[in-house]
């Protein structure tokens, strides 16, 4: 399927690492100059972006505080700055800090919902305002199942997923008549740092759960990630996709 | 054949909530049948002019000439907006002129004041073209307040000037007992009312009014037996221009009233030099500017001066709304021609009292619809 | 859709509906009569010259002047908040008429009969539905044309 991608450019943040570094990664393949937005330029980002510019395409890293406003649209404009254009944001960087609710601290409640849900409206809303008056854009914002369904021990990881999705409803709502869609990927349990720092117990009940027997790759996250990116896709907004195998149907 | 009128009826205008439409009516066609001697079994056929989506009755003709005890004879509503009276008044003519009816009651009666002011305030944006114009908030006084700004740019016409027809109209206002405004104001005065859409003020524009008037219509040889002193519809003009500003050729001047005056002009083998008193539609200050122009009184682009430098006042050049005009008296829209004619038959009789323009022995009527759309132009003499 | 069209829309249907439609996509759009050719704005589906009921959508490049204009203080039913606002009537130069708000581009001292002004298509931005209408902004305003949904 061609995705007329080419020559199309795109900012991902969190794209350092894990899914983000896949998705960064799938659309320059597709033709995408991609920029990679992260609190920390270190050597993971470094490879992501030499293997950027190896399909062909134009790499660029940004530094970036995703729970300031500020430095979200700071970071944006050094992408425009950089490819002269944008045309795809997608919201990945997120964090857990996972307990009962009885035993969590302020600090982890905040700290989860400034990075995720903070993050993610500091960034669509310095995107919106691009997309807005070019009459063109695509927004993916990484979710969670578990923004669907509550999960032990997340009631403010949860809190932020489902606050992701509902951001992203409203805001597809709001940008639909510029040609702009806004659509949300859910994965399950993917196969990245974050899970395997979680014990052992954890992932083996994540593939009990999914009926194919197994946890995704970022890469297959990437892909459904991608054709919300294409054109093809253009007739679907609003819209959550879950890629969990099945662990929540 | 020539058709008089022998008859004549006029109401207050003004906010009648103590009337509906067909009492309004009524007042007037009392005092007509009863200025003609007649019965009103002698009436063969009635007209109304009213615009009826002002109304909550519909159907309004057949209520009107019912309340007015003309069952079962002929009746039916003549409606071309705020010439509506003037167009019940060619109606009837036309029947008389066709040999079909003899006398003809002309009632034009409205009611504005049924509708709450959201409801008015919507119409009001209707006026225009509603599919390319009303959409971006144009009113009617919008459209006149265009005329006028290009007015003053052509013309070097002031607000002064503008301001002038409103200060002669309220002068005349004052001495008629029918008119809803009856104090005389300033040019200071209306130059500080609220701005409606520039450059006019409240002043410049015409007040919606309920009311209603009457005039009796007969063919000559009914007219001669019934009436020592009819007064002849010499000359009518009609004609149509195009609803909208987006297609008017000229934005200074109404085309529909230049078409119509020479027609009725023709008709009556008159000019405009032999115009002794007129009543033209005064619905803005500007509107009755370009009548002076459009009907020949002046030429093109003088009308602000002319008024300004009282020359139609009773005692200059022609007089002009010396009833007080639609500025005055109001727009009850469907009354307002017929309250026209009314005024200039009383003027032809010798019958205005302290506003009689003296010698006045032929008259004209302009009453324009819409924004121009329509304009009926009448020329009475007496013999 | 032509429902679409001006801030309060009154005229829901209509033979030229995909005006609205191609405004939307920063189109403005005439007719011409594929019967004798004649070219008209806004645009009609009938023409009174030769009777064709059959017509094409032609683009107007928005260029025009001024003709007149007046600032509203007193509005209508649904526009009372957005009162006072100037209307202004241009001749366009591909010929015809058009009656439209003058935009941010034009500074009321500075609105003077027979100025050039570009006719720019737009779109209320903070309400969910959909309303197109056009402005009258300074000459050489851009904007952007979307390809439609097609």
């Amino acid at each position: 399927m061609d995705l007329n991608l080419e020559g199309k450019a795109a900012v991902v943040t969190g794209g350092r690492r894990g899914i983000g570094a896949a998705i960064a990664l799938a659309l320059a393949r597709e033709g995408c100059d991609v920029a990679i937005a992260d609190q920390r330029l270190d050597s993971e980002a470094e490879e992501v972006v030499r293997a950027i510019e190896e399909t062909g395409r134009r790499a660029h890293a940004v530094e970036v505080d995703v729970r300031s406003l500020p430095s979200a649209e700071a970071s944006v404009a050094e992408v425009i700055g950089a490819f002269g254009r944008l045309d795809i944001l997608v919201c990945n960087a997120g964090i857990n800090r996972d307990a009962v609710i009885w035993k969590m601290s302020e600090t982890q409640w905040d700290d989860v919902i400034a990075v995720n849900l903070k993050g993610y409206f500091n960034f669509n809303r310095a995107a919106a305002r691009i997309f807005k008056d070019q009459r063109s854009g695509k927004i993916v914002n990484i979710a969670s199942i578990n923004g669907l369904r509550g999960k032990h021990g997340q009631t403010n990881y949860s809190a932020s997923k489902g606050g992701e999705i509902g951001l992203s409803k409203a805001l597809a709502r709001e940008l639909g008549k510029f040609n702009v869609n806004v659509n949300v990927v859910a994965p399950g349990m993917v196969m990245t740092e974050m899970a395997r720092a979680l014990a052992p117990e954890f992932q083996e009940q994540a593939v009990d759960e999914s009926v194919l027997g197994r946890l995704a790759s970022p890469e297959e996250c990437a892909n459904v990630v991608v054709f919300l990116c294409s054109d093809r896709a253009r007739h679907v907004t609003g819209e959550v996709i879950k890629v969990d195998g099945g662990q929540y149907i | 054949m020539r058709v008089g009128i022998i008859g004549i009826g006029h109401g207050v205008f003004g906010r009648r909530s103590d009337a509906t439409v067909q009492e309004l009516a009524f007042e007037a066609f009392r005092a007509a049948i009863q200025d003609a001697g007649l019965q009103p079994g002698d009436v063969d056929a009635s007209v109304i002019g009213a615009v009826p989506e002002y109304h909550k009755q519909r159907s309004l003709a057949g209520v009107v000439q019912e309340y007015l005890g003309l069952l079962p004879r002929p009746t039916w509503l003549t409606e071309a907006a705020c010439a509506s009276g003037s167009a019940a008044i060619r109606s009837g003519w036309l029947a008389i002129r066709a040999g079909v009816h003899d006398v003809v009651a002309v009632i034009g009666c409205q009611k504005m004041t049924e509708l709450d002011t959201s409801e008015i305030l919507a119409l009001m944006g209707r006026v225009g073209e509603v599919q390319w114009e009303s959409g971006f908030g144009t009113t009617f006084p919008a459209y006149y307040a265009m005329l006028a700004r290009r007015h003053m740019h052509e013309f070097g016409t002031t607000k002064d000037q503008l301001a002038a027809v409103a200060v002669k109209n309220h002068h005349y206002g004052a001495r008629n007992p029918y008119a809803l405004f009856r104090k005389e104001i300033t040019v200071e005065k209306a130059r500080q009312s609220d701005p409606v859409a520039t450059p006019f003020h409240v002043y410049d524009c015409c007040a919606n009014a309920d009311g209603a008037a009457c005039v009796i219509l007969a063919s000559e040889e009914r007219a001669r037996e019934l009436s020592a002193s009819p007064v002849w519809l010499s000359g009518m003009g009609c004609a149509t221009a195009s609803m909208s500003v987006l297609r008017r050729a000229s934005l200074v001047g109404l085309p529909s009233a230049v078409t119509a005056a020479s027609e009725a002009y023709d008709m009556a083998g008159v000019d405009a030099a032999d115009i002794k008193v007129a009543e033209v539609h005064d619905c803005f200050t500007i509107a009755e500017i370009l009548a002076y122009e459009d009907l020949g009184f002046c030429p093109r682009g003088e009308g602000g001066p002319f008024v300004a430098e009282g020359r139609t006042y009773i005692g200059g050049d022609l007089p002009v709304n010396v009833d007080g005009g639609l500025k005055a008296k109001g727009h009850p829209i469907g009354a307002t021609g017929v309250s026209m004619t009314y005024e200039i038959v009383k003027q032809l009789r010798g019958a205005a009292e302290d506003r009689q323009v003296p010698g006045a022995d032929v008259g004209l009527t302009h009453n324009v619809g819409g924004i121009g759309q329509y304009c009926f132009v009448q020329i009475l003499t007496r013999d | 859709m032509f429902k679409w069209f001006g801030l309060v829309n009154f005229v829901p249907y209509t033979k030229v509906d995909g005006f609205a439609e191609h405004l939307r996509d920063g189109r403005i759009m005439g007719s011409r009569c594929r019967g004798c050719g004649a070219v008209t704005f806004p645009p009609r589906s009938d023409c009174s010259a030769c009777l064709d009921g059959n017509f094409e959508f032609i683009e107007y490049s928005g260029r025009s002047t001024l003709q007149t204009y007046t600032r509203i203080e007193a509005a209508p039913t649904g526009f009372e908040n957005h009162a006072p606002y100037i209307v202004g009537v241009v001749d366009l130069e591909e010929g015809g008429r058009a009656l439209a708000w003058f935009g941010d581009t034009v500074r009321e001292e500075d609105i003077e009969i027979d100025m050039d002004l570009q006719l720019v298509p737009r779109m209320s931005e903070e309400e969910e539905a959909i309303r197109v209408y056009y402005s009258l902004e300074r000459p050489g305003t851009q904007w952007v044309k979307t390809l439609g949904s097609a």
